[in-house]
């Protein structure tokens, strides 16, 4: 068991698709270990250094749907104009809104490794739990 | 598998070739769950989740008859791979994205040559890297022809007919494509300027993941008569194209189940789980996901053929002679993840049925007015891709899939291993030269692509088909020999 209080990621095994499964001590925590757990699905994602802003700010009802939607954009933003999360600025998670301002960068494909096309971020299984010391985000990518 | 993602509910045995879920296992399902497989594979089967899948499809209002899986069954998210449900629409039959999946119009086509293996023997590692340079693979590979939004609605609209007419095919391809490449009832309006965007320079592009084209050569013909009549004759070359509707079908799926979301509570309909969110077919909503469908399923059958198209260009490269010369007709081309409106007798009456494939392939028997004329005598090919080192199949729908399947056959040979436990299973390994000692000339753009793919990773795709065989759903004509693959 990876230490809660620090944020981490592990990938796991489902059988035609793949799971991640995320810890941090705060909601806010797992923004970033949760991308870097979507992109280690695609790959080792190296990326330049040019940067963009990303402003992405939800409402709902349901704390996991909110993560699986900005993991989604996540997964828009690598496939339609090449770029991945380089850095969060802010990040605001609550049960009802996620707010992040972050900067991508464009990967750079020469010095990435792809392994495999994520085709989205699935609504099954899809979990944020308190655990002892934080919470773990559990969710299934689409291969 | 971990002992907690085993499935422990009932499982009981119909016949040699079937399983019961009954309805009494768990509340809120309206008909019982049917397992296709024989004492070998529902040992495997019922070592994942899967079958609590078929379970709960077994909930969704409307339901016809059973939650039916086909032997290749294996754990998706929401529906099982490989399952198949018919709703009835003027029962409160509803819509479910997830029965269709992410990749709608997922499917496969077979190309014949009148090339034998000889003659591609000692060309074949010059084929392969032909071909792997000519059709576009692997994550974030963009098409070699562009197409702006206006081109991609009328794309979606007409089909493969749309794509044809501007030179990637020929007049017979359309013929020999699962509704002439195009679903009636498309409305590419409805689609997301996102859809398109991921779309725009996708059509065209194999993909990853399980997704290929391979070389094949005929090994095996069980059925003389139907495979001459698909232009199958032992020893000559085939090549299979597996793919989808790529990133604009993901997203097509992806802003129906958003859009969808709280719509199950507007029509009092409670699910097991968030990955089955439906609609009635009859409503708004319905309505427009069936719209979108269609669009990006028209917009896969003409990404298959645009790669058909490229795949003639290698073999004309390589063998210096057109692909009208070397015989390279259409078989067919089959979609395994879709939803179709489709008339099936129920209880002595017949009705028009939603009926949704994950994963399962159309098997119309001899006979049904849906098939071109050229197979109209012998029944639809059902295209059965095994794995990378064995052996893929043809097969041919019969009577008994309109009687117990809603016209359905399996998709493919089903994921027995997971991805990671097929990489930890390589560790030593060198999957590449493993084919090619056995006569497998492989090149795959991701690094892990062969490793996740290794033959292991699936059933034995003989067991697969034997059931079907054996329960009167779709009969074997021929078995194909993979002699050279691409992965993405």
């Amino acid at each position: 068991m990876i230490n809660a209080m620090e944020p981490s990621y592990e990938l796991f095994d489902h059988t035609a698709d793949m799971g991640v499964r995320v810890w941090a001590e705060t909601l806010s925590g797992l923004i970033k270990p949760a991308a870097e757990g979507l992109y280690a699905t695609i790959g080792e994602l190296a990326a330049g250094v040019d940067a963009t802003h990303l402003h992405f700010d939800q409402s709902g009802e349901d704390r996991a749907v909110l993560l699986r939607d900005f993991l989604s954009h996540l997964l828009l933003l690598f496939e339609r104009d090449h770029r991945r999360l380089t850095d969060l600025d802010d990040v605001v998670f609550s049960d009802c809104r996620l707010m992040v301002d972050a900067a991508t960068g464009l990967v750079d494909a020469e010095r990435s490794v792809f392994h495999r096309e994520v085709k989205a971020v699935t609504y099954h299984e899809l979990e944020i739990r308190e655990i002892a010391g934080g919470f773990e985000a559990t969710f299934i990518v689409d291969i | 598998m971990p002992s907690e993602q085993k499935y422990t509910g009932p499982m009981e045995r119909i016949d040699a070739n079937r399983w019961r879920i009954p309805k009494s296992y768990k509340p809120g399902m309206l008909v019982d769950g049917i397992i296709y497989a024989d004492d070998r594979l529902i040992e495997a089967i019922t070592s994942d989740k899967s079958p609590e899948q078929v379970a709960n499809v077994a909930c969704l209002p409307g339901i016809v008859r059973a939650s039916l899986a086909m032997p290749d069954i294996h754990w998706g998210y929401g529906f099982c791979i490989g399952g198949v449900a018919a709703t009835d629409p003027e029962q409160g039959g509803v819509i479910s994205p997830g029965g269709v999946g992410y990749d709608i119009n997922c499917g496969v086509r077979l190309i014949r040559t009148n090339l034998v293996y000889k003659d591609v023997r000692d060309e074949i590692g010059k084929l392969v890297n032909t071909l792997f340079d000519t059709v576009p693979c692997g994550v974030g590979k963009g098409g070699v022809i562009k197409f702006s939004k206006a081109d991609l609605r009328k794309l979606m609209n007409d089909g493969s007919a749309y794509v044809v007419k501007r030179g990637y095919g020929w007049d017979s391809d359309v013929e020999a494509t699962e509704a002439h490449g195009r679903i009636d009832g498309a409305d590419p309006e409805t689609l997301s300027d996102t859809a398109l965007d991921r779309g725009k320079d996708q059509c065209g592009t194999l993909g990853s993941g399980n997704h290929f084209l391979e070389v094949q050569v005929v090994e095996k013909v069980d059925d003389p008569k139907v495979a001459a009549a698909m232009g199958l004759i032992e020893g000559n070359i085939t090549v299979m194209i597996h793919s989808g509707s790529r990133g604009l079908g993901y997203q097509v799926c992806e802003d129906a189940l958003k859009e969808l979301q709280h719509v199950p509570g507007k029509y009092g309909i409670s699910l097991p789980d968030k990955q089955l969110v439906c609609a009635p077919v009859h409503s708004y909503e319905g309505q427009k996901y069936l719209k979108a469908m269609r669009a990006a399923a028209n917009f896969a059958w003409c990404n298959r053929q645009i790669m058909t198209h490229l795949a003639r260009e290698a073999f004309h490269d390589v063998f210096g002679v057109p692909a009208e010369r070397l015989g390279m007709n259409l078989v067919y081309d089959v979609a395994h993840n879709i939803a179709k409106m489709e008339p099936y007798d129920v209880d002595g009456k017949t009705c028009q049925l939603c009926v949704h494939r994950k994963g399962a392939t159309r098997a119309f028997p001899a006979g049904h007015p849906e098939l071109p004329e050229r197979y109209r005598h012998i029944g639809q090919p059902v295209l059965v891709p095994g794995d990378m080192g064995r052996a893929s199949y043809v097969l041919v729908g019969l009577q008994g899939s309109m009687e117990q399947t809603f016209g359905s056959s399996c998709h493919g040979a089903g994921r027995r291993m997971s991805r990671g436990a097929a990489i930890r299973a390589s560790k030593g390994r060198n999957i590449k030269r493993e084919l090619a000692e056995r006569g497998i000339v492989a090149r795959a753009r991701g690094r892990t692509g062969l490793e996740e793919e290794q033959p292991d990773a699936y059933k034995d795709v003989v067991q697969v088909v034997d059931v079907l065989h054996n329960a009167g759903i779709s009969r074997r004509v021929a078995k194909l020999r993979p002699v050279g693959v691409i992965k993405g």
